[in-house]
């Protein structure tokens, strides 16, 4: 099954917000803090407004009849409650804040406006390191909090100090994960028009993953009702949940469109989107295990530290990685005493945000690292380790409450590896040895909850209630079209959710129009990320189009003097079961579900065939594992990937070609994690990585062929057994890796305590562990 | 990521083109564009005007008559694509590789990597190892510069601000080994650390010329005397004399380092790229026809 979308986007012709214009539009460029931390004294526009073709410059005092743009956070009492103005109006407080906008007739204009905006700073200590934000004397980054830390927080269940001291043994490690974002090739991007009518309305164009809940946060910092908001969200070129943020900018421009009485682009460059998006992972973590003499893993202890930036994002905050490194700690283990405590200290960095993986690969870093530790402490094998500690597949609750919907966890683990051949590997590794040449093997079982909805939120520390739906019409002509609050930035919906729909239906795929990303024209929905739109399109799409398929149904039935349950609707027909000849197309059925008057049942009479259904469903969770083989240059401390082999388990599948697709990038973003990505700041918060020359993230050149394998456990929950599937790879991906470099080092016996793993870094490791043998020899 | 304003020249023969940048002083000569351009996207660069040679009849073309003359905008791509210079001269064939990507060769011009001077460039070292001579052309006529002399720190050349880099030359290297290599994180990345290299054997099998060139470990490309001077005299192909190459490569030259790559690991890497060219240079068959 070919993705209906690609056509459109290989040939150039998506339609995405930069190719967006309206007549008399400007062009907005931000004046961004070069400072981390520094107090704004003056901004003198003279120079910039001099600039012919500057319209405008505009700052804080310019719009504050704006609200503050607030994260409340999860809806946790916990959770401090953090205001911004959406232009730094007295600090700036990383670099990137945004603190004046220029609109100018081009775009070239309005940077050499920027270029000109005089800003007299008066420096501030930067705070930096997140730990020693969370000191009493740390200077604060936000004043007005009282505090650094969004949030502390602390869960136990079991008995984990009386796991812990009858241990027979105990393997602490610490591990930073390192500061990564998205980095679409479609940065964001913002194209507003203010109509001053009516009390004004905005009409807005913006690269979101979430159209109706970015209106939801933006219309009341604008002090509009909602309904006087719409967003459009085209075609968007990648998001991986940065854009499932809501942003300064997405305020700024529709303000400014209405000051300037124009339309106003803004269409943000590679270093604003590293700059002054989102970051993703930083995570200082802390990672014990207590196991018995055989093996048996007892308890598992966590502390997750997020180095969260200045601010607290809206709307998922930095909770978004600690917490949820946290909660799902024990992942696919028996361990039944397991606590963990969070914290999210600000620093004077760009603010941490929902990027695909979120926290769960820091904390799948950091359990799974400490797990292969355990067994080499041990000498065991790390597979047999893992395997002996494993869940089964049928449904499970952890001891903090989640329940599974059953899965292969172990299976998943066995096929992985069986597919790097371990055994054989065992015998390759000893051989390369004697050459001099250093393979490791590495594995990384995980469970990634998915179909993000009320329920699965709740039982991830993020009691978030969730609300989507879908509109299922069957038109005159019996070609349907579906309406949905989901949105794809990639994922091909507009493939699968036209699957399901005309699978539902009983027509032609071809006859589905899937329409999404306009709060004008679409449903209600909390958008796409958190791997939910499968379950979730899937789910609503099923119970609205079953509801116009009973309506169907019972008109064929009264038509075809047979009874309903005797009716097959399939490929745009329905027949009568056992009677070839008894048959109307969908056609006329529709004709008759608009135009049949009275003779029609009354339900149809009253809603003719739309039916809008909403789907909040239960806990679900994918499963798998990847396995990772790779060779380290110990002269170099470059690392080749050799296979990624991966399992995926995402219960039933809707479309194989979309569910590679999804795990191979998935995939791809992990080895970067694991390799390349780093968003890097100098001790002073200058940010050093605004540029892919040092923000590397891999081509395919750094990507493996990939070994996939698919297993399918039915979901015991979710409408059709399905599963999401959109971030197991990045999840599972850098744990492999990395194990798999300490695997090949083991005959140095280096200990990895941080990603990215670059050549620099292993060199380190090296020398410090040849000096140490030298010592040894010394001795 | 917009330019600031600049002004835009197109002459269509170099002396015009050396007229326009004789009388504009803030001007830079904009050829393939693939290092200048996003310089000046991210504002980096801001000149006041752009001299765009690539319409210069007769300033782009291969000539593999006797040595390898290269007009100096020839297309990177013309240059990886050409079976001659793939034959005769497979050192630049195999440096052409890992400059840049397919869609950067495409527009980006050998003449233009060397006179943009970049420490990382690839080319830069390859003409230093194949004694190439540049010729250039100014308001005063024209002179030839040897690649020794040309390369001075970070895009820094011996190169007036009126004069033109015009062709590149290249001796017939018939008999000569070669190796090339470089340390990098990602395929068609600056480097970490790079070495081209060629060497002369005598009937004997003992190394009678070597030519080590190191790129992006310093302010510019940097042949090691030191290397070279370990090379000579030993057998070709000789590990161990490999290994003391690259453990000397760098001695003496003043090791680059930045917030993501130390001096130490630049080092490092060298010793190990250089070690590793040397010992590939052994069994790369010699260049040109003699030995097929």
């Amino acid at each position: 099954m070919q993705r209906v979308e690609d056509p459109r986007l290989l040939a150039g012709r998506g339609r995405f917000v930069d190719d967006v214009a309206f007549p008399g539009m400007l062009h907005a460029a931000f004046v961004r803090s070069p400072h981390a931390h520094a107090r704004i004294v003056s901004v003198d526009a003279s120079a910039a407004l001099a600039v012919d073709g500057v319209l405008a410059v505009y700052t804080a005092k310019d719009v504050d009849w704006l609200a503050p743009l607030v994260s409340s956070g999860p809806m946790r009492d916990d959770v401090c409650v953090q205001s911004r103005t959406p232009l730094a109006a007295s600090t700036a407080r990383h670099v990137g804040d945004p603190v004046a906008v220029v609109v100018a007739r081009s775009p070239y204009l309005a940077e050499d406006g920027r270029d000109l905006v005089d800003v007299e700073w008066d420096a501030l200590p930067p705070v930096v390191d997140p730990l020693q934000a969370l000191e009493p004397d740390s200077p604060l980054v936000d004043e007005e909090l009282g505090t650094n830390n969004i949030c502390h927080a602390e869960q136990s269940a079991g008995d984990v100090d009386a796991a812990f001291a009858d241990a027979d043994y105990v393997t602490s490690i610490r591990f930073h994960s390192g500061r990564s974002t998205a980095a679409p090739i479609e940065g964001r991007g913002v194209v507003a028009e203010y109509e001053d009518r009516g009390g004004g309305r905005y009409n807005i164009y913006s690269s979101t993953q979430m159209p109706h809940l970015l209106r939801m946060f933006i219309a009341p910092v604008l002090g509009v009702p909602a309904g006087r908001v719409t967003i459009k969200a085209p075609d968007v070129g990648g998001a991986f949940g940065l854009k499932c943020t809501v942003f300064p900018e997405d305020i700024v421009i529709p303000a400014v469109a209405r000051l300037s009485g124009h339309p106003v682009k803004w269409i943000e460059d590679r270093w604003e989107n590293l700059a002054a998006g989102v970051h993703s992972k930083d995570m200082v973590c802390t990672m014990e295990i207590a196991a018995k003499a055989d093996g048996t893993m007892t308890a598992f202890r966590g502390r997750f530290v997020t180095d969260s930036g200045a601010y607290s994002s809206v709307p998922f905050s930095p909770l978004v990685d600690s917490q949820v490194a946290g909660v799902y700690l024990s992942s696919c283990y028996d361990v039944q005493n397991v606590a963990y405590s969070i914290d999210n200290p600000l620093t004077n960095k760009c603010q941490i945000g929902a990027v695909r993986g979120v926290g769960w690969v820091p904390g799948q870093l950091a359990r799974e690292v400490a797990i292969d530790r355990l067994a080499r402490t041990m000498g065991k094998d790390p597979v047999e380790l893992r395997l002996q500690n494993m869940i089964g597949p049928e449904v499970y609750t952890t001891p903090f409450g989640q329940t599974y919907d059953g899965g292969s966890y172990a299976a998943a683990l066995e096929q992985a590896r069986d597919a790097v051949d371990y055994a054989e590997f065992r015998q390759r590794q000893l051989r390369a040895r004697e050459d001099g040449r250093y393979l490791g093997v590495g594995f990384s079982p995980f469970v990634e909850p998915t179909g993000w909805a009320s329920a699965s939120a709740a039982a991830g520390g993020m009691p978030i209630p969730f609300f989507d739906t879908a509109s299922v019409t069957v038109e005159t002509d019996g070609s349907v079209t579906v309406t949905t609050g989901l949105h794809s930035d990639g994922q091909g919906h507009e493939t699968t959710l036209a699957q399901v729909t005309a699978d539902e239906l009983g027509v032609a795929m071809d006859s589905v129009r899937i329409v999404y990303g306009d709060t004008d024209s679409s449903v209600f929905g909390m958008g796409t990320y958190a791997s939910r739109s499968a379950v979730l399109g899937f789910g609503s799409i099923r119970e609205s189009a079953g509801q116009v398929r009973d309506r169907l149904t019972r008109i064929a039935a009264s038509l075809l003097e047979a009874d309903p349950s005797d009716i097959d609707l399939v490929d745009g027909v329905a027949r009568v079961k056992g009677v070839p000849d008894k048959s109307v197309p969908l056609q006329q059925i529709a004709l008759f579900g608009y135009f049949g008057g009275t003779a029609r049942p009354d339900d149809i009479q009253r809603d003719g065939l739309t039916a809008t259904a909403g789907y909040d469903p239960g806990e679900t969770y994918a499963n798998g594992c990847a396995a990772a083989v790779v060779e380290v240059d110990v002269e170099t401390g470059l690392v080749t990937i050799e296979q990624l082999a991966a399992v995926e388990d995402c219960g039933v599948v809707l479309n194989p070609t979309i569910v590679k697709g999804q795990v191979a990038g998935a995939i791809a973003n992990g080895i970067g994690i694991a390799l390349l990505e780093e968003l890097a700041y100098e001790d002073n918060g200058e940010f050093i990585s605004g540029n892919l020359i040092n923000y590397l993230y891999p081509s395919t050149t750094e990507v493996p062929s990939l070994t996939l394998h698919s297993i399918e456990t039915p979901s015991a929950v979710s409408a059709g057994g399905v599963k999401g599937v959109g971030e197991a790879g990045t999840i599972a991906a850098p744990a492999a890796i990395v194990n798999a470099i300490t695997d090949a080092l083991s005959p140095f016996g280096i200990t990895i305590e941080k990603t990215p793993v670059t050549p620099e870094y292993l060199r380190q490791l090296l020398r410090a562990a040849d000096h140490d043998r030298n010592k040894l020899v010394g001795a | 990521m917009k330019p600031a304003k600049f002004d835009y020249y197109r002459p269509y023969s170099v002396p015009e083109a050396i007229e326009v940048l004789s009388s504009h002083p803030d001007s830079k000569v904009l050829a393939g564009g693939q290092s200048l351009i996003p310089l000046m996207n991210m504002r980096l660069a801001t000149p006041a005007a752009l001299v765009d040679i690539s319409r210069i009849e007769g300033l782009s073309g291969i000539d593999t008559n006797g040595g390898l003359r290269l007009g100096a905008t020839t297309r990177q791509s013309d240059v990886l694509g050409n079976a001659v210079i793939q034959q005769r001269w497979p050192l630049i064939t195999s440096a052409v590789v890992h400059v840049g990507h397919p869609a950067t060769r495409a527009r980006g011009t050998f003449g233009g990597s060397i006179a943009h001077a970049d420490p990382a460039a690839e080319l830069s070292a390859v003409m230093l190892v194949l004694d190439a001579s540049f010729g250039v052309q100014g308001p005063a006529g024209s002179r030839s510069v040897s690649a020794e002399g040309f390369f001075l720190g970070h895009y820094t050349t011996e190169l007036a601000e009126d004069e033109l880099l015009v062709e590149i030359k290249i001796p017939d290297i018939s008999g000569w080994y070669w190796g090339f290599g470089e340390i990098v994180r990602r395929h068609g990345d600056y480097a970490l650390a790079g070495v081209a290299a060629s060497l002369r054997a005598d009937e004997a099998g003992l190394v009678t010329d070597a030519r080590i060139a190191l790129f992006a470990v310093a302010h510019r490309p940097v042949r090691s005397s030191a290397a070279e001077a370990r090379l000579v005299g030993t057998r070709l192909g000789d590990p161990a004399a490999a290994d003391e190459a690259g453990r000397v490569a760098l001695d003496g030259v003043e090791v680059a380092d930045d917030s993501f790559v130390s001096a130490t690991y630049r080092r490092e890497a060298a010793a190990s790229v250089v070690k590793r060219v040397v010992r590939e240079a052994a069994t790369n068959s010699r260049s040109g026809t003699d030995g097929q």
